[in-house]
């Protein structure tokens, strides 16, 4: 297991790495340190799809539904409530967790590409009560100027917070990923038939990686807001879903770090090859394209050799 | 709002008649979905620009022959060639070197295609939106008991059960049929057999994306021929295809019809939350059948 | 391990050519973000293409204050996070003076509420929320183009001449279809008491097929109905109504229907007798101002201006008389100059409010018909509803702030 996060020798790699993430807002300009906050969420994010994609090999379709719902969670408890507006932190993820719960008790009993398709359905009704509900939600328009905690405003400020928050959660989920109960998931996601023949409630400990994996899209979605300021339907859309999935599988999604890579590259992309040609979607896809040729394994598969390969589907 | 205000029975008898015709276009793109899903097994997302660029594709050709109705019948023919085309091309080139592996990544695969199909649509045609006029002989609509019925909806009704006809005497009529079915469930054996599953393989991904490329064009002229048209049907497409069943002919049908008919039956019970009643029906189908209302392919 | 390191720096390069491409820093720049990608792009290329005309013009004759007027353009893909992150990068990164933008209404709220922050005037050049000048205006931010609010007043004051007493109401199920039908109803409710809601249909946008819609409506028999679909639903509806003759059964108001951008493509096909509102026909009024307008924008784009083209060319006017007037680059001379400046346009004159920083613009009111002479419907029997009239007064904006 311990290969799965670059081996025990590659910390002398983090560390430094982590060091530097900090030491950077000093010397990059202030777009850059914008765009790598908004890095740090989405990466957030992508981790968490990969908890149940990568790790527990479910189709999970959809998880931008979470992602969004903590989002709108956090502003609606922000502009709403009468709350202080930090509690928003705590709350809103344990509204994605909830909603994870539910979505989860009702897609879990079917598999693979059924229960993807199943969860994009439920997740797109999620959508269009967020997306007609005007009075509550906003409706299409979303909404904006969310506050946010003074030590979070700011894009330095954000920057710091959003990559502390992150390292957090990531570490949080890689202990998961490598507990006994993260082991007996992957178990799952290899041989499911073995697993429940030696007594695991699969069922039940995938619904516990569902529900724990809405819990982490929230606080990206959290993460989100401190930085931008603003929610709005296309968070839960669909086509985010397929985003986060693709940022996944282009870091590689068998290895720990690989969906933060992944998020960096997409968003990266988008924004600089923005700037030079409104046609930046082809340059994305061509991108995709090559790497999926060339790099099946995903960008960091390049470094780290699979050990072990994942059960081809179905 | 009203609550079934205007449920009349010619009204009911009108909806699930433009319901039908709604379902030809679901079932043409799904059909195609359902025999690339079915038989290969690619999960193919970019389905959905195949059918966009088959609109405008029709556009362009019946723009060349003036819009007379004779142009709008070529272009029905030459602009699913065109998406087959484009398709063998694909499949050819890229795809084939892509089958072992595994389906995320071939969606990913796909997914690109969807973002290159999409800016090349933009480069080509623009962003402007275009509208195809339906030749004078299928404009205007007949009177049904009072309500106006499309004479354009009445040849998509017709135009449906051929395809549906075509498809099934293809796929159990004839050699290349057989030996797709064959080849979904197997297709180590079929190899083994002796026979080139590879070409087979493009066979049926050609026939499936010409479907789109049908689908496409018959939509042309009811619609916007707009980027974004990818996007709306890909998801129809996809849950059709997953309540009736992977590679199932018959399966697209039903599931088309269950979609086409409570979308435009429920307009007329209860306008306000018609858009959910196809959803709702999905889950509902996937509770009882978890698996597809007909038999899957795999 | 080696790769590993190479990988990085590759990433690093990626990073660091954003760092400076600014050019001869005196410029005065601009920045747009709009969607220019699907069905939008038709309507916001013609304000760039239009912006970029006057630009082009007033930079040969020397530019403004010495200066010379530069703007670069992002797609936001209809996208609010992309169109906000392309914002936050013309300010962060290109510095840009000034913002303008977007034809969908969540981002211009969420630049909107960017610019109240960074402090950077932004024009919105087509979202027509009216939160934008109304109880989400502020100092920083204007409008060009007309908002639901208005399009409602101008609907209703039209509509209210007409003899229909019974009404249905259809439209796209988002907050603009909601907004123009309230702004609609509430003001012809006001102006004539005794009309009549039978009922209402909402359908989503982008709705592949009206007619089950179309027949739901016959079904109820109103006097006439008042369609709030936004620009992606205009065409397609138009071109069912016309398949299943339902503007020969019913009159039907539509905002928008008599514009350009929603007419010419459906060429002679079109249905006849839609009542439409539009801020701008390229041939009404038939005044030198827009004549000439109209063959300088022939002549560059080959193709006739349609609505956008004037937002395009207001927000030129405005920022360029603006500067001039102040005397000096600087925002808040800037902001102070704009508010009550009035321009020539066109249309008329056209002045922008201070108390909301909203224009005002007239709409213009008419039937759709055949026409010898083009190959499109135009509008006929056009009926000027000038600004004054249509926006709301001071006092109710300044209400709706609190």
């Amino acid at each position: 297991m311990s290969a799965a996060l670059f081996g025990n020798k590659k910390m002398v790699l983090i560390i430094p790495l982590v060091a530097v993430l900090y030491i950077l807002p000093q010397f990059l300009p202030r777009f850059q340190i914008y765009l790598m906050a908004l890095i740090f969420a989405t990466g957030l994010l992508a981790t968490s799809l990969n908890l149940v994609l990568g790790f527990g090999g479910m189709y999970q379709f959809h998880h931008a539904v979470f992602y969004g719902f903590g989002a709108y969670a956090f502003a609606l408890l922000a502009v709403k409530s009468g709350l202080p507006v930090w509690l928003g932190y705590f709350l809103a993820p344990v509204c994605s967790a909830i909603l994870g719960l539910v979505l989860g008790l009702l897609t879990i009993r079917l598999s693979k590409l059924y229960f993807g398709m199943l969860q994009i359905s439920l997740g797109s009704l999620v959508w269009a009560i967020i997306y007609r509900w005007y009075d509550f939600t906003g409706g299409d328009d979303g909404i904006h100027g969310i506050p946010v905690p003074s030590i979070c405003e700011g894009s330095a400020n954000a920057y710091y917070f959003n990559l502390s928050v992150a390292i957090f959660a990531l570490i949080l989920m890689y202990l998961i990923v490598n507990s006994p109960f993260g082991r007996t998931f992957q178990g799952i996601r290899d041989n499911p038939e073995r697993c429940s023949a030696i007594g695991v409630n699969v069922k039940r400990h995938q619904l516990v990686g569902l529900t724990l994996a809405a819990f982490f899209a929230g606080v990206a979605g959290t993460l989100f807001v401190t930085v931008e300021g603003s929610v709005f339907p296309d968070l839960l859309f669909w086509t985010l879903s397929l985003e986060i999935l693709i940022m996944c599988l282009l870091g590689g999604w068998f290895i720990f770090l690989g969906p933060m890579l992944g998020a960096g590259i997409i968003v990266a992309l988008r924004s600089i090859v923005g700037i030079y040609t409104e046609y930046w979607t082809l340059v994305l896809g061509i991108v995709l394209m090559l790497l999926i040729f060339f790099l099946p394994e995903g960008v960091l598969g390049l470094f780290v050799k699979k050990h072990r390969s994942p059960k081809p589907i179905p | 709002m009203e609550f079934a205000a205007n449920v009349t029975f010619s009204a009911l008898v009108q909806q699930i008649l433009v319901g039908l015709s709604r379902t030809t276009i679901l079932f043409i793109v799904s059909s195609g979905l359902s025999l690339v899903l079915g038989v290969l097994r690619i999960p193919n997302v970019a389905h959905g620009s195949l059918y966009m660029i088959g609109a405008f594709l029709t556009y362009t050709v019946s723009n060349l022959f003036g819009h007379t109705l004779a142009g709008f019948f070529i272009a029905l023919l030459i602009a699913p060639l065109g998406v087959a085309l484009i398709s063998f091309l694909v499949e050819r080139c890229l795809f084939c070197h892509l089958y072992e592996r595994e389906h995320l990544m071939l969606l990913l695969f796909t997914f690109a295609f969807t973002l290159v199909f999409g800016d090349m649509v933009k480069l080509i045609w623009g962003s402007d939106y275009r509208s195809l006029t339906v030749p004078a002989f299928l404009q205007g609509s007949f009177s049904i008991q009072g309500f106006p019925f499309p004479r354009y909806n009445l040849f998509l009704l017709i135009v449906g059960p051929l395809v549906a006809l075509g498809l099934w005497l293809l796929t159990n009529h004839t050699k290349i049929g057989k030996i797709a079915r064959a080849a979904a469930v197997d297709r180590e054996m079929v190899g083994a057999v002796g026979i080139n599953v590879s070409w087979v393989f493009a066979a049926v991904f050609v026939i499936g994306c010409y479907l789109a490329g049908l689908g496409g064009a018959l939509v042309a002229p009811t619609q916007n021929i707009t980027q974004g048209m990818d996007h709306s049907i890909i998801i129809e497409a996809f849950l059709i295809v997953i309540i009736g069943g992977l590679g199932n002919i018959w399966g697209a049908l039903l599931g088309a019809l269950i979609f086409g008919l409570t979308d435009s039956i429920g307009i007329l019970i209860w306008p306000q939350f018609a858009i959910v009643f196809p959803y709702v029906a999905v889950v509902v189908v996937l509770f009882f059948r978890p698996r597809g209302i007909l038999k899957s392919t795999w | 391990m080696k790769k590993a390191i190479w990988f990085s720096l590759a990433l690093v390069l990626v990073f660091s050519p954003m760092v400076n491409s600014a050019q001869a820093a005196k410029a005065i720049k601009i920045g747009i973000v709009d969607c220019y990608s699907g069905p939008p792009a038709t309507y916001t290329n013609d304000v760039r293409d239009a912006f970029k005309l006057e630009v082009d013009k007033i930079n040969a004759t020397g530019g403004i204050l010495g200066r010379k007027i530069d703007f670069t353009t992002r797609d936001s893909k209809f996208k609010v996070d992309i169109g906000l992150s392309a914002a936050k990068e013309l300010i962060y990164r290109e510095n840009v003076d000034i913002l303008m933008g977007t034809i969908n209404s969540a981002l211009a709220l969420a630049i909107s509420d960017l610019v109240k922050k960074e402090k950077i005037p932004f024009f919105a050049t087509f979202s027509k929320s009216a939160k934008i000048t109304g109880e989400k205006g502020h100092r920083y931010v204007f409008s060009i183009t007309e908002n639901t609010a208005l399009a409602g007043k101008a609907g209703a004051a039209g509509l209210a001449k007409r003899p229909f007493k019974k009404y249905w109401i259809a439209g796209d199920d988002y907050e603009y279809g909601h907004a123009l039908a309230d702004g609609v109803w509430t003001n012809l409710k006001q102006l004539r008491p005794d009309v009549e809601l039978l009922g209402q249909s909402w359908w989503k946008v982008g709705e592949p097929d009206f007619t089950p819609y179309i027949t739901a409506i016959l079904s109820a028999k109103p006097d006439a109905v008042i369609i709030a679909t936004g620009g992606r639903d205009c065409v397609p509806f138009l071109k069912a109504a016309k398949a299943t003759g339902f503007n020969e059964r019913v009159p039907f108001f539509m905002h928008t229907a008599t514009e350009l951008s929603t007419l010419k493509p459906l060429g002679l096909d079109g249905p006849e007798g839609v009542i439409g509102t539009s801020n701008y026909f390229f041939y009404f009024p038939e005044s030198d101002a827009n004549k000439q307008f109209v063959a300088d924008f022939k002549k560059a784009y080959n193709r006739e201006p349609a609505v956008g083209a004037v937002y395009g060319l207001l927000t030129a006017k405005f920022i360029a008389q603006a500067y001039q007037k102040a005397g000096k680059v600087n925002t808040n001379a800037f902001i102070n100059a704009v508010e009550d400046l009035t321009v020539d346009s066109p249309i008329g004159t056209v002045t922008m409010r201070a108390c909301d920083h909203q224009a005002t613009l007239p709409m213009f009111m008419g039937v759709t018909k055949k026409v010898a002479g083009y190959d499109f419907l135009t509008a006929t029997d056009i009926v000027t509803i000038p600004g004054s009239e249509v926006m709301p007064s001071c006092e109710e904006i300044a209400a709706s702030r609190k």
